[in-house]
């Protein structure tokens, strides 16, 4: 019972299983609202039907998500004010808290590029598998962004200050890395997928031990690149566990005098281009985010979103999707223009709730109280 | 609602087979139920977090993350939750190795960057913040810290003069030497006026020789002594050319960089203790050990090469006092680290409350939730209450203390003392209360409440023992009431003004809107604190009619003293809410906050004081009963609320304030 081909979300149901494929190739499987708004209905009526037991998510070609359709977001903003792009991202958000706390698992296959609310619509889920083609960012202070979908969540949860780092720099992983960090939570070869996708089709299970046994059936321990900075551990963990983006800053150029390694001088280099705005309201989104659950997560970082794109501290993610996605000139303008010119009281003000009438806070969805599975309590 | 749906999913499980994946998660008939997904926040938490951490909330945050994500501060997954703490189960020199390479750990990420080179508020503050952190981590943290930083680092600091400040106070702060502060003896805690080590100068070589003389004499549970430290601060009674100065402070070095015992001074192991067996403390005895003179700490002090006694304060009870410096922000510490050790246990205690449940009202009726329990809610709720007071007036201290001045030194003097004993000694009663309120679970030290108590009973005595810095409270009011008398003058600071009005009226008939006017709270306060100051006055004064000295007047009056300590400082710490109460805009937070101030005093008002010297009639005293059953269930719904505002990360909290079942499942075995 497939659905149309200009779906731009393809379903398939096969036993107790249901595999939903990203269908929008051509934007690299970008997701839409008709998209999330699909997934969001999607969702609810597979957590009462007694028939679901397992939800696979896929993208068709060589992108799982390459993220949320900015530059639509940016075109509702130009056209009906900040409000439309605050509707996008309070359904997107709560279709991260809904996979988040979904009672049935959910198994993403990253058999390519994912990136920004690519991750939001597959990390918040049980089960998380990288391929040898799988890449990885979260690229968003670039854009003059910030790691949203549950980012703050899922990247804070990471070892050490890994989360600080690919946050910050927006570096990319590919899908070895990506299971080292526990982003992934197995490494299937690609050639594997199509077993791997049968067998799963017959699970009559939700059991997470079951389905995980199965996954693992066709796993690999992927041996890590030696220049794989996630090798470099230590030196990201000394680096990123400072308390500012500045001493971040100077605590990476003292190690770049001691140890003339590539990788150092290009985060450096990636991190004076980004937004200095994005860098500290990036930083303090994880670090609050490391010491909340993952539904506080989603609604400080609605607060953060809406107030980014009224634009009243700054204009940055219009600037932003100006240089890199529209004029494609690779040059923003960031304003203010320098990390020391970006005030506290600033910072702040992207976190408090914004001054708006009838604006409100995130309104998370209700979740059934019992019998929820223990992954997910353990994230509320 | 939630009672009938989970009976309907126990039967559909039953008659549906759900299909289990193991035979031991088949029956759901005990399920865990998340709170977040039951209780709902009416008020924002992360404001009434702002406002009772009071300062730093983003540099605590960071203090948390540093430690939640390092494997040297023993994370460990129970429940699918991550929780950071000491293994206790190690041994005694295993903990003590652990709490070092945790300073350590902290020292190479900057968390003490400028604690003794910066000056000003916005550092001690600061430095508030970050003691508070690590007193959440482990009390063992917080206390080898603090030895270091404000008992070392500020004995030098108040102490010492610049040349003291510019040789040992940045290597302190980056660790390149470890001290300690050697004070208490075995037969001198308290009365450090009585020590017995013994410090002489030899003119001839420019040397003190400091002595231990005879066994009492041997220095006492010095925290960094017995592995670690390298240099101490020793107090020591002065004598030059046969006449004893009094007690003087002298740098000694202890140890030498590879951390072997310097000669002439021998240093043993105070032993397993009750709790803090990650602070290595040890006892030290001096042979004649010779010390250049610039290391006499000589702020308050000298003595010239030729041997000459030299001090600026004439009077010894005053350079006494001035020698005492270091221990008053040391009790600020400990005042403010033990009501977050309250909020720790009362985040654990009730989250588990929320989602135990025991006995059915009815046959074949889900059991009762812990906290729906009226007794549940009367023995946990106050004690919120009374955190949330300790918060403001801890918050209310480190102010003081950071605007300090040299007029204000008599009132940080008595305010401190006065809150580290009530705050300390009400902290252990949190923590038993707690640990009882959580029955079998509150015994694993993975839990963390029972534990506590074993780590945090040493706070009623170090820096000042409670009973003595209490009496020290009640004979400074007794100092005020006479000074006013004598010059006739009203009554001025320690809040003492309502003295000077009339006394007040408690009405014969309490309404509930009475009992919870912030005014009459106050009057019911103020009346008591009065009333207990004017017969202490007047019985210590019949004592020495009766030919009694002074001293021992003080003395025989000791259970007024105490009464009148314990009624100031909860009249002082209830003064400190309705201050930040009234920073507050109308609102749901200052709602709840209100609520709360009334029941605080409510609970004060139950003192037996009140009954016993007749404040409160009977009648009174029932209607105060039944209004603080009134106020539990009324704050029943906030609970959850308020404790989640006390700001602990779930990793510091523990197992059983989340998914209890899960942590304890088979396959977590």
């Amino acid at each position: 019972m497939a659905s149309s081909q200009h779906e731009q979300v393809l379903v398939e149901e096969k036993s107790f299983a249901r595999i939903l494929t990203f269908n929008r190739t051509k934007q690299l499987n970008a997701l839409s609202f008709q998209m999330i708004s699909r997934l969001l209905e999607l969702f609810l009526a597979y957590e009462d039907d007694p028939n679901v037991k397992l939800i696979i998510l896929k993208g068709k070609g060589r992108s799982f998500c390459a993220g949320g359709d900015v530059a639509a977001v940016v075109h509702d903003i130009r056209a009906g004010g900040w409000r439309a792009g605050a509707n996008f991202f309070m359904k997107e958000f709560t279709l991260n808290y809904l996979m988040a706390t979904f009672s049935k698992p959910q198994v993403s296959i990253l058999n390519g590029i994912v990136m920004g609310g690519g991750n939001g619509a597959s990390m918040h889920g049980r089960f998380r598998v990288a391929t040898e083609n799988s890449l990885f960012a979260m690229p968003e202070t670039a854009l003059g962004l910030f790691p949203d979908v549950g980012a703050s969540y899922f990247l804070s949860r990471l070892p050490g200050f890994f989360g600080e780092y690919l946050g910050l720099t927006g570096a990319r992983l590919d899908g070895a890395e990506m299971f080292a960090c526990g982003l992934a939570t197995h490494f299937v070869p690609s050639a594997k997928l199509p077993m791997l996708e049968a067998a799963l089709c017959a699970v009559d299970s939700s059991d997470p031990a079951i389905i995980s046994s199965i996954i693992g059936q066709y796993s690999e321990r992927p041996p890590l690149k030696e220049q794989s900075v996630y090798n470099r551990l230590d030196v990201i963990d000394r680096c990123f566990s400072q308390k500012t983006v500045e001493e971040i800053l100077s605590a990476l150029e003292r190690e770049a005098v001691d140890r003339r390694e590539g990788w150092i001088s290009t985060t450096i280099q990636t991190l004076k281009k980004a937004s200095p705005t994005s860098l500290k309201i990036s930083l303090r989104s994880i670090r609050v985010g490391r010491l909340q659950g993952v539904g506080p997560c989603l609604v400080r970082e609605y607060r953060m979103v809406c107030h980014v794109m009224r634009g009243e501290f700054s204009k940055d993610f219009f600037e932003g999707c100006r240089a890199i996605l529209l004029d494609k000139d690779k040059n923003p303008k960031w304003e203010p223009s320098k990390l020391e010119l970006v005030a506290d009281s600033t910072v702040d003000s992207y976190f408090s709730k914004v001054k708006n009438e009838d604006w409100e806070d995130l309104k998370l969805p209700a979740r059934p109280k019992f019998n929820l599975p223990p992954y997910v309590i353990a994230k509320l | 609602m939630d009672r009938a749906f989970q009976r309907t999913q126990i039967l559909t499980n039953h008659l549906l087979q759900f299909s289990p994946p193991s035979p031991l998660s088949s029956n759901a008939c005990l399920s865990y139920s998340p709170p977040e997904l039951s209780e709902s926040y009416a008020f924002d938490v992360k404001e009434m977090r702002k406002l009772i951490d009071g300062h730093n909330v983003e540099e605590r945050d960071w203090l948390f993350g540093l430690m939640r994500q390092s494997k040297l501060f023993n994370p460990e997954e129970k429940g699918g939750k991550v929780f950071v703490s000491p293994d206790y189960n190690q041994s005694t020199e295993q903990q003590r190795e652990m709490t070092w390479k945790r300073i350590e750990h902290l020292l190479e990420r900057g968390a003490f960057k400028g604690w003794l080179t910066e000056e000003g508020e916005e550092i001690e503050m600061r430095k508030f913040a970050g003691f508070e952190v690590s007193s959440i981590y482990d009390h063992s943290l917080f206390t080898k810290l603090g030895v270091h930083f404000f008992l070392w680092g500020g004995a030098i600091k108040f102490l010492g003069t610049k040349h003291h400040h510019e040789k040992w106070l940045r290597d302190t702060e980056n660790y390149s030497i470890k001290g300690c502060f050697a004070m208490t003896e075995l037969g001198h805690g308290s009365n450090v006026r009585g020590v017995e080590t013994v410090t002489t100068y030899d003119s001839n070589t420019g040397e003190f020789v400091i002595n231990t003389p005879c066994e009492t004499a041997q220095k006492y549970w010095i925290g960094g002594a017995a592995n670690h430290a390298t240099h101490t601060v020793v107090f020591s009674q002065l004598h030059i050319n046969g006449t004893n100065q009094g007690v003087h402070a002298f740098i000694v070095q202890i140890r030498d960089a590879d951390g072997n015992i310097c000669p002439n001074v021998r240093i043993a192991d105070c032993g397993h203790k009750i709790g803090l067996n990650g602070v290595d403390n040890g006892r030290i005895w001096f042979d004649n050990v010779r010390v250049p003179r610039e290391n006499l700490l000589n702020s308050v002090a000298d003595v010239s090469p030729d041997g000459k006694y030299l001090s600026s304060i004439e009077n010894p009870d005053q350079r006494f006092a001035a020698f005492m410096a270091p221990l008053t922000v040391g009790r600020v510490n400990i005042a403010c680290s033990s009501v977050y050790q309250s909020k720790v246990a009362l985040a654990i205690s009730v989250r588990y409350a929320l989602t135990r449940r025991a006995f059915s009202l009815k046959p074949n009726e889900p059991e009762v939730l812990l906290l729906d329990y009226p007794s549940h809610q009367r023995r946990l709720i106050p004690l919120i209450a009374k955190t949330y007071a300790m918060s403001f007036a801890a918050n209310y201290l480190k102010m003081l203390y950071v605007k300090r001045t040299p007029q204000s030194n008599k009132i940080i003097h008595i305010v401190s003392s006065s809150f580290k004993a009530t705050f300390t000694w009400t902290n252990m009663q949190i923590l038993q209360e707690c640990r009882e309120a959580c029955g079998g679970q509150g015994l694993k030290t993975e839990n963390r409440v029972g534990h506590l108590k074993g780590e945090y009973d040493v706070q009623s005595t170090f820096e000042g023992d409670n009973n003595i810095l209490m009496q020290q409270v009640s004979k400074a009011l007794f100092a005020e009431y006479m000074a006013a008398q004598k010059r006739n003058k009203a009554f001025k600071g320690l809040g003492l003004e309502h003295m000077n009005k009339p006394c007040p009226i408690i009405p014969s008939q309490l309404t509930s809107s009475t009992l919870r006017s912030s005014q009459f709270l106050m009057d019911a306060l103020c009346l008591r604190e009065r009333d207990l100051l004017n017969r202490f006055v007047a019985d210590v004064s019949k004592c020495k009619s009766e030919g009694e000295s002074t001293q021992q007047a003080f003395l025989m009056c000791y259970q007024l003293a105490e009464d009148l300590g314990r009624a100031f400082s909860d009249r002082a710490i209830f003064q400190t809410f309705i201050e930040a109460e009234a920073t507050l805009p109308a609102g749901s937070l200052k709602d709840v906050l209100g609520t709360l101030r009334s029941l605080y005093a409510l609970i004060c008002l139950e003192d037996a004081s009140y009954v016993r010297y007749g404040y409160l009639s009977v009648e009174n005293g029932a209607s105060v009963r039944r209004e603080i059953t009134k106020i539990c269930s009324e704050l029943r719904p906030h609970a959850l609320a308020l404790v989640t505002s006390f700001g602990i990360p779930d990793a510091f909290l523990s197992p059983i304030a989340f998914n209890w079942i899960e942590a304890n499942s088979w396959s977590s075995v």
